[in-house]
């Protein structure tokens, strides 16, 4: 089958693979839907049908957009993320519809609903970006003006900010809660990249002795690392924020050995961060709060330590395969052992109704989102779009570690998302565009040409 | 056990299955592209695109960079370039360790980095643009 072009359209090129693995992806989330369903109901039913059909119906356009737009870009990431988003819808149509409620018009929008709102959104930013961004000029030449959008942004949340939980996070935008140090994290890795990449050979060879065998880059190449290390602890300070003072530095520190491959520099660096962390902990009420349930969530059972004991015993309670979708979760008297569940514990919500195995597997897809932005790396031209793709398939994996180790209480708890499950706008939105981003710098160029085919002799044709 | 329970607990395990079936797709999917990507021969250090030219070599070629290359109208250089502004030897690459320099070889109009002269043996990272005469060439990773 040969498919030509229409007239003033590039020339469509299938993906197979996307498609099969897309294929997969709906049988998956089919087959959770009606495991959620039966659990419910008690009989063979599928829960919230068309919610799933608009979902897996995105999916399908995204797929076929990127089909039409005959580029040759990434064929696992799209799948990959739609599974994470799928089982974010899932877990939002598990959850008491009222957590999070919203007027648009004369409809009231339940939590599901408004997850699906956004999954689409991001999905639809994803695909356009994908298919639109062809150069990444815009990101690297424009660098400082990014860095200082960014702050800008911060200053704004500072200034304007709503205050939840004790963190200033939340910026009020009409009905919509917006919160900018989602795409602060993006803004970050844009101007990382283009400034190391700028400064890499300097990094790695111009180095000034310190003591003995240490050696580091010259201290006028050290500059931005230091304003990082600012700047992460700047958030902290001021917006009680510490799960994206840690992102953001972790994220820096992997680029910035990408760039040099300097380990030591890194030791220093997390020396640095640590060091500052506890000088944090002992002075802010917060970091030292955070740290203390940390440690010993047990000694005030009932109340700062409650989350974070509910979430063990909900692991606890799911064990190797889990309660089965919808099985979870007893209400304790009418009210929710874990309050933020959509948005911080959505972990160990899945961890007691899938179990280890789903937990494993969901951990695995992030996995691979950070292996395929590695591989689009090590494939790019040149070093601004290699730290770029690595960048911001790190920014995802690092912000799914993060989170994921709070809620096992492996590290302190720190209030971020989990990407593409957790409910919340602006962090799937803006995962959709980092997803876009990677998707678009992945491209491949235009297909090589066929090898013609030898001409079949004239004598054999009549034969 | 009731039907209802054995129905349930068998949609639970197909749906772990087909997540576990969907992760060992998209993990074989991975190994083939790295051992796709290890089978291609061109793992050359880097390479030069030509950007901008007077006459030859056209805009578009790629040159594959040899740990030393040599640039200049001198037929015996690595990137032979018919540029009236460019002298018989004009400047050198060289792969040292981590990364590339580029140093003029006493040429007659000079070496350009991004616009800057080269004085001494400068670094050039991947994306950095080498004027040589009216000449321009982009200096890009290796096919990986």
């Amino acid at each position: 089958m040969t498919v030509t072009a229409l007239p003033g359209f590039p020339r469509p090129v299938p993906r197979w693979r996307e498609l099969g693995l897309l294929a997969v992806v709906a049988v998956t989330l089919l087959l959770g839907g009606l495991s959620l369903g039966t659990t419910r109901t008690g009989s063979l039913a599928l829960a919230h049908p068309a919610g799933l059909a608009t979902y897996l119906g995105a999916l399908a356009a995204v797929h076929l957009a990127l089909v039409l737009a005959g580029r040759r870009v990434d064929e696992v990431l799209l799948p990959t993320v739609g599974m994470l988003g799928g089982i974010g819808l899932l877990l939002a149509e598990r959850l008491p519809q009222d957590l999070v409620v919203q007027r648009v018009g004369s409809a009231t929008l339940g939590l599901a609903s408004l997850q699906l709102i956004w999954l689409v959104l991001a999905l639809a930013i994803a695909g356009s970006v994908a298919i639109a961004v062809r150069s990444d000029r815009w990101l690297r030449v424009y660098k400082y003006s990014w860095a200082a959008l960014g702050l800008g942004l911060l200053l704004l949340t500072f200034v304007f900010g709503r205050e939840v939980n004790g963190s200033i996070l939340t910026l009020d935008l009409g009905p919509v809660s917006w919160q900018p140090s989602e795409l602060l994290k993006v803004i970050l890795v844009v101007f990382f990249a283009a400034y190391l990449a700028e400064n890499r050979v300097l990094l790695a060879d111009a180095r000034v002795h310190v003591a003995g065998r240490l050696t580091l880059p010259p201290a006028p190449y050290l500059l931005p690392a230091a304003l990082m290390l600012a700047l992460a602890l700047g958030i902290v300070v001021i917006q009680r924020d510490l799960g994206a003072a840690l992102l953001f530095f972790s994220v820096f520190l992997c680029l910035f050995y990408l760039a040099s491959g300097s380990k030591v520099d890194v030791l220093v660096g997390i020396a640095l961060f640590l060091l500052g962390f506890a000088v944090l902990a002992l002075v802010f009420a917060t970091a030292h709060e955070r740290v203390a349930i940390w440690l010993d969530p047990w000694s005030d059972p009932l109340g700062t330590g409650y989350q974070t004991i509910q979430a063990l015993h909900a692991f606890a309670r799911g064990g190797l395969l889990g309660t089965g979708l919808g099985a979870g979760l007893p209400a304790v008297a009418g009210q929710l052992p874990i309050p933020a569940v959509h948005t911080d514990f959505p972990l160990a919500a899945l961890g007691e109704e899938l179990g280890m195995t789903g937990v494993v597997a969901i951990l695995g897809c992030y996995l691979v989102i950070v292996a395929r932005g590695l591989r689009i790396a090590a494939g790019a031209a040149d070093d601004v779009r290699a730290l770029l793709a690595a960048g911001l398939a790190l920014v995802i994996g690092v912000q799914a570690v993060i989170i994921a180790a709070g809620n096992l209480k492996l590290i302190p708890l720190t209030g971020i998302t989990l990407p593409f499950i957790s409910y919340g706008g602006s962090s799937l939105v803006v995962n959709g565009l980092v997803v876009g981003l990677l998707l678009a710098f992945s491209d491949r160029g235009p297909a090589p040409l066929a090898e013609p085919r030898p001409a079949r002799r004239l004598g054999r044709q009549q034969a | 056990m009731d039907p209802l329970t054995l129905t349930v607990w068998a949609i639970r395990l197909a749906f772990l299955a087909a997540l576990y079936l969907f992760l060992a797709l998209v993990a074989r999917t991975l190994l083939r592209d790295i051992r796709a990507a290890s089978r291609d021969p061109a793992g050359a250090l880097g390479r030069l695109v030509v950007v901008g030219s007077a006459n030859l070599p056209a805009v578009g070629s790629v040159f594959l960079l040899d740990a030393i290359t040599t640039l200049g109208r001198d037929l015996g250089s690595g990137v032979v370039l018919d540029d009236a502004f460019a002298s018989a030897r004009h400047a050198m690459l060289t792969f040292r360790g981590r990364g590339w320099y580029v140093e003029d070889l006493g040429s007659t109009n000079g070496t350009l980095v991004n616009g800057d002269r080269v004085t001494r043996a400068t670094p050039m990272g991947f994306g950095d643009e080498l004027q040589i005469g009216a000449t321009r060439l982009r200096l890009e990773r290796g096919i990986a």
